[in-house]
């Protein structure tokens, strides 16, 4: 008897499931298409953050300190500041980081580009250890070469069970002096210095990471692109009348890569 | 008998293959969501409050090139489709979801266990369909202990 009524609905579960599949098909799609063209949210708030700039700047110049000296790549004079806080485990820094990086060389010693460790330890627990892996290379004048493996390579560390071992690697390949790299890693000035840049951002009110400041102003997050950040960079160059051939003097190396303010220490 | 929970006149346990269904098609849509998210892959800033980029952007978010979503997708429209069977009283069809559910709840084990210990951040519309392929492990469970009285 139920197999009859059964019989007589056998259409209908296949309706359900091919209506289902279409829905999913159509549904997705549109999903698909609408969140290529759409902003993100969080981007939204960010943007909608810096609308209160006049706020934002106070806030900028009363925060604390930070690491000093800091890490800076470029001109230590530039009066135009570029501050980026990022997190070495977090997967958008390393996307970004080869956009600032960029940033960094086109404008070489018209800008003073500065580094802030800024570790989400909530969310990412191997983001501490890397920063102070990070500044212990530092100790050594290799804080750019280490940060340059720990962002190309964050998906290896990241993923791994032991990235101390990866960190002590690293350190090999870079050149460091191990032993002293492995007191430094667990001593106080390389802590000290991520977590003075931890009550710089947390004094700023930093949320996300990577953020980036020109000049005390918080950048959208959807303008953290080459494009994006040299229109800022540029606005504020010519605001602060640098725009024109400025002396490529001040800290440059023979390679083109100036060295760091803690690193000429 | 294995016949109650397909029986409208029962204790209302017909339901459960129906209930089945609506849990994963929540479980679809969280499914077809990371697994669009992954293709649109727009990096967004990380914060506070969600591990969500880590989780979505480690190496465990592909499998032989294939997104781990779009696997979860199609074991929910499987096991959607297999419940709607069910529901309509192919009883054959609950034993294969049940087959079906057992394999994706140890796979989810496995997923939790790579969020908690190996890459060390959650992503909530994991959890979200961790908790969905419980619930039909558990709805699937609770029909045979109910139907073996």
């Amino acid at each position: 008897m139920e197999s009859k009524s059964n019989n007589n609905n056998s259409g209908t579960p296949l309706l359900i499931i091919g209506a289902v599949f279409l829905l999913v098909l159509i549904g997705g799609w549109w999903f698909y298409t609408s969140s290529k063209s759409k902003p993100n949210p969080i981007a939204k708030n960010t943007a909608a953050n810096t609308q209160a700039s006049q706020s934002a700047a106070e806030i900028y110049a009363n925060s604390p300190p930070g690491a000093q000296p800091p890490h800076i790549l470029g001109s230590q004079t530039s009066p135009v500041i570029v501050e980026e806080f990022a997190d070495y485990q977090c997967p958008t820094c390393s996307v970004k980081y080869p956009v600032l990086k960029q940033i960094a060389s086109i404008y070489n010693n018209r800008i003073k580009f500065i580094f802030r460790n800024f570790p989400l330890v909530q969310m990412h627990p191997k983001a501490y250890d890397a920063a102070v892996a990070a500044e212990a290379a530092g100790l050594q004048n290799k804080f750019w070469d280490m940060q340059n493996l720990l962002f190309t390579k964050q998906a290896e560390w990241s993923a791994s069970t032991d990235h101390r071992k990866l960190f002590t690697d690293y350190a090999q390949q870079i050149g460091l002096d191990m032993p002293k790299f492995q007191s430094d890693i667990v001593g106080l000035p390389a802590k000290q210095r991520v977590d003075s840049d931890l009550q710089r951002a947390q004094g700023l009110r930093v949320n996300s990471t990577p953020s980036v400041y020109v000049n005390g102003l918080l950048v959208p997050f959807e303008q953290m692109t080459v494009e994006g950040l040299r229109q800022i960079v540029d606005a504020e160059l010519q605001r602060t009348g640098n725009s024109q051939n400025q002396p490529k003097t001040e800290n440059s190396t023979e390679t083109g890569q100036p060295k760091t303010g803690a690193e000429n220490k | 008998m294995s016949e109650n929970i397909f029986k409208q006149n029962g204790n209302g346990f017909f339901k459960l293959p129906i209930l089945a269904a609506f849990i994963a098609l929540l479980g679809l849509a969280d499914a077809v969501y990371l697994t669009i998210h992954h293709f649109t892959g727009e990096a967004v800033p990380c914060n506070m409050v969600t591990g969500c980029e880590t989780v979505l952007s480690s190496q465990y978010a592909e499998m032989f090139g294939i997104p781990t979503a779009a696997f979860g997708a199609a074991a929910y429209f499987l096991a959607f489709s297999l419940a709607i069977l069910a529901a309509y009283g192919n009883r054959s069809m609950w034993n294969i979801f049940g087959a079906l559910v057992v394999v994706m709840a140890t796979f989810t084990a496995y997923l939790i266990y790579l969020q908690g210990f190996v890459i060390e951040a959650f992503c909530q519309f994991c959890l979200i369909s961790a908790a969905t392929t419980s619930l039909l492990f558990i709805i699937f469970i609770f029909s045979k202990v109910y139907n073996s009285r």
